[in-house]
């Protein structure tokens, strides 16, 4: 699903990922983990093509992101769910335009696409508020949103950049649950956090980095 | 759903923006009226040229002492010159009559003179062929060697000026039309990056769930349509008005009584060219914009 060959990433002087190489397989729950600054979210970025390697190769679904044309990211990207830390969300739309985006940018007919949008809600337990606008809801909720967001187009893997970043620990464990229930219907995820409880109940592979190197990875040996 | 989609996006964008896209707007219409101005100032003389360019006629003074024998050969070789399509004679009696006629109190002049200074002429009407000015002139040259004849007389010369004119104004035009439109670009561009500033970070969420530059540009590109297409249906209502007006001021002024066909006219192209131009301008400053930015912003 995902292969990296000694992967690194400089930003003026700061090494934010150095020689990176680890592979993850298709229905794999990779936890990625490590302090802030570690290099996680440039990881997460070299994958889904927001940032270029200044070394180093990026297998994706047997596609190398590093020599991928501008014009072919965004073909990438609909293979794949992103969840963020700040959610990305539009106010301005309702929960519902705001699920079904990504079918609208892919040409999914309407019926099919409210199909899919009403059952990602239900799954994410959101389809009572979906005239609702965005702006006005909880953070777990506008999270629970995102997620449903990425899932909407049924992605056969979901990266996720500290997704309970801004939640309680209540909320948290709501999120874990969830992002659990999607990898158990064979959705490959890599999900990045510093947050040990959330490595503790997402009971993945843990791949831990360390100024930008892969220090231990439960599943070196796989 | 894409194209509903889109063009939701796009009226959003100027519902959002209305402050921009109202300046934007009247900029686009006042610069677009000094274009029209300049396109109609043009167009109307270029037209008064062709008018005027088709009176052309071309009088030939006969020698008072010419016999009869000799005006009547020089009608018969400018009948049969091919330049010429009418000939018309006019007399020494006919010739005072209409001067008379046209300046009754010079006539008074006349009536102390002994007998009728006027001489004789022919007025010889030219084929739309000969009209330009090196055929008159050599058809006046022509005219000048036949015996009888004193004076060949034609108005050629300020049509000349007119022309010249005109095609100052053509190049004035292409000039300013330049300058305005780049200023029109300039203008729409800038509310365009506005709009796109504005919703810099939707923007960045539509491209991490995978929608394409062109996706991400397309209600740009209409928003910048429609704001073009709306300063140049402004533009046209201020120059009718203006034209209107300035139409009304010369018939009330009497001056062209007779000669209403040379009043100013305002071509319906006028109207097509400027609502177009409006729509092209705001197209081409959207686009220019817009995928300025995303190269810029290229993952």
């Amino acid at each position: 699903m995902i292969q990296l060959f000694h992967v690194s990433k400089f930003y003026d002087r700061c090494t934010a990922l150095d020689d990176v190489s680890f592979r993850i397989d298709k229905g794999e729950c990779v936890i990625l983990t490590g302090p802030s600054g570690a290099g996680k979210t440039t990881l997460l970025k070299v994958i889904f093509g927001a940032e270029i390697p200044d070394s180093g190769q990026i297998l994706v679904q047997n596609r190398n992101v590093a020599r991928l044309r501008g014009g072919a990211i965004p073909y990438l990207r609909r293979t794949m769910g992103i969840v963020l830390q700040n959610f990305q969300l539009l106010p301005r739309k309702t929960v519902y335009e705001n699920v079904i985006l990504p079918l609208v940018i892919q040409g999914v007919t309407r019926r099919l696409a409210r199909k899919q949008v009403l059952g990602v809600l239900k799954a994410v337990g959101m389809d009572h508020k979906q005239t609702i606008h965005t702006g006005v809801l909880s953070a777990g909720e506008q999270q629970r949103i995102c997620i449903a967001r990425a899932i909407v187009n049924s992605p056969i893997l979901l990266l996720a950049d500290e997704p309970t970043g801004n939640l309680d620990a209540e909320l948290t464990v709501e999120i874990v649950e969830l992002f659990k229930r999607i990898h158990a219907e064979g959705t490959t995820i890599l999900l990045a956090t510093h947050n040990q409880r959330v490595v503790e109940q997402m009971n993945g592979r843990v791949v831990h980095l360390q100024a930008g190197r892969v220090v231990s990875d439960d599943g070196a040996t796989s | 759903m894409r194209l509903l989609y889109l063009l939701r996006e796009a009226i959003t964008n100027l519902r959002v923006n209305r402050g921009n896209v109202l300046i934007g707007i009247v900029t686009t219409a006042f610069t677009l009226v000094c274009f029209g101005v300049f396109v109609l100032l043009y167009l109307n003389l270029k037209s008064l040229t062709g008018t005027l360019q088709g009176d052309i006629e071309v009088v030939v003074y006969l020698d008072p002492g010419a016999s009869e024998q000799v005006v009547s050969l020089v009608q018969k070789r400018l009948g049969a010159e091919s330049a010429a399509v009418a000939l018309t004679f006019v007399s020494k009696e006919q010739a005072l009559r209409e001067f008379s006629e046209q300046f009754p109190a010079e006539s008074l002049l006349l009536e102390g003179m002994d007998g009728n200074p006027l001489p004789a002429s022919v007025v010889v009407r030219l084929s739309p062929r000969f009209l330009d000015t090196e055929s008159l002139s050599a058809f006046a040259e022509r005219v000048r060697q036949l015996p009888g004849v004193t004076h060949v007389a034609y108005s050629q010369d300020w049509i000349d000026t007119l022309t010249l004119v005109v095609s100052y104004f053509e190049l004035g035009a292409v000039v300013i039309g330049t300058i305005l439109a780049v200023a029109t670009v300039t203008i729409i561009a800038n509310t365009i990056r506005l709009s796109l500033y504005t919703r810099k970070e939707e923007i960045e969420i539509l491209r991490l769930i995978g929608a394409t530059g062109v996706f991400i540009a397309i209600p740009y590109v209409i928003e910048g349509t429609i704001l073009g297409a709306a300063g140049g249906g402004l533009s046209l209502a201020l120059l009718k008005g203006i034209f209107e007006f300035f139409r009304l001021e010369l018939n009330a002024s009497g001056w062209f009584v007779g000669v209403e066909h040379i009043l100013p006219v305002f071509p319906r192209q006028v109207s097509f060219l400027l609502v177009m131009t409006g729509m092209l301008l705001g197209c081409g400053s959207s686009v220019l914009s817009v995928f300025g930015l995303m190269k810029r912003r290229h993952r």
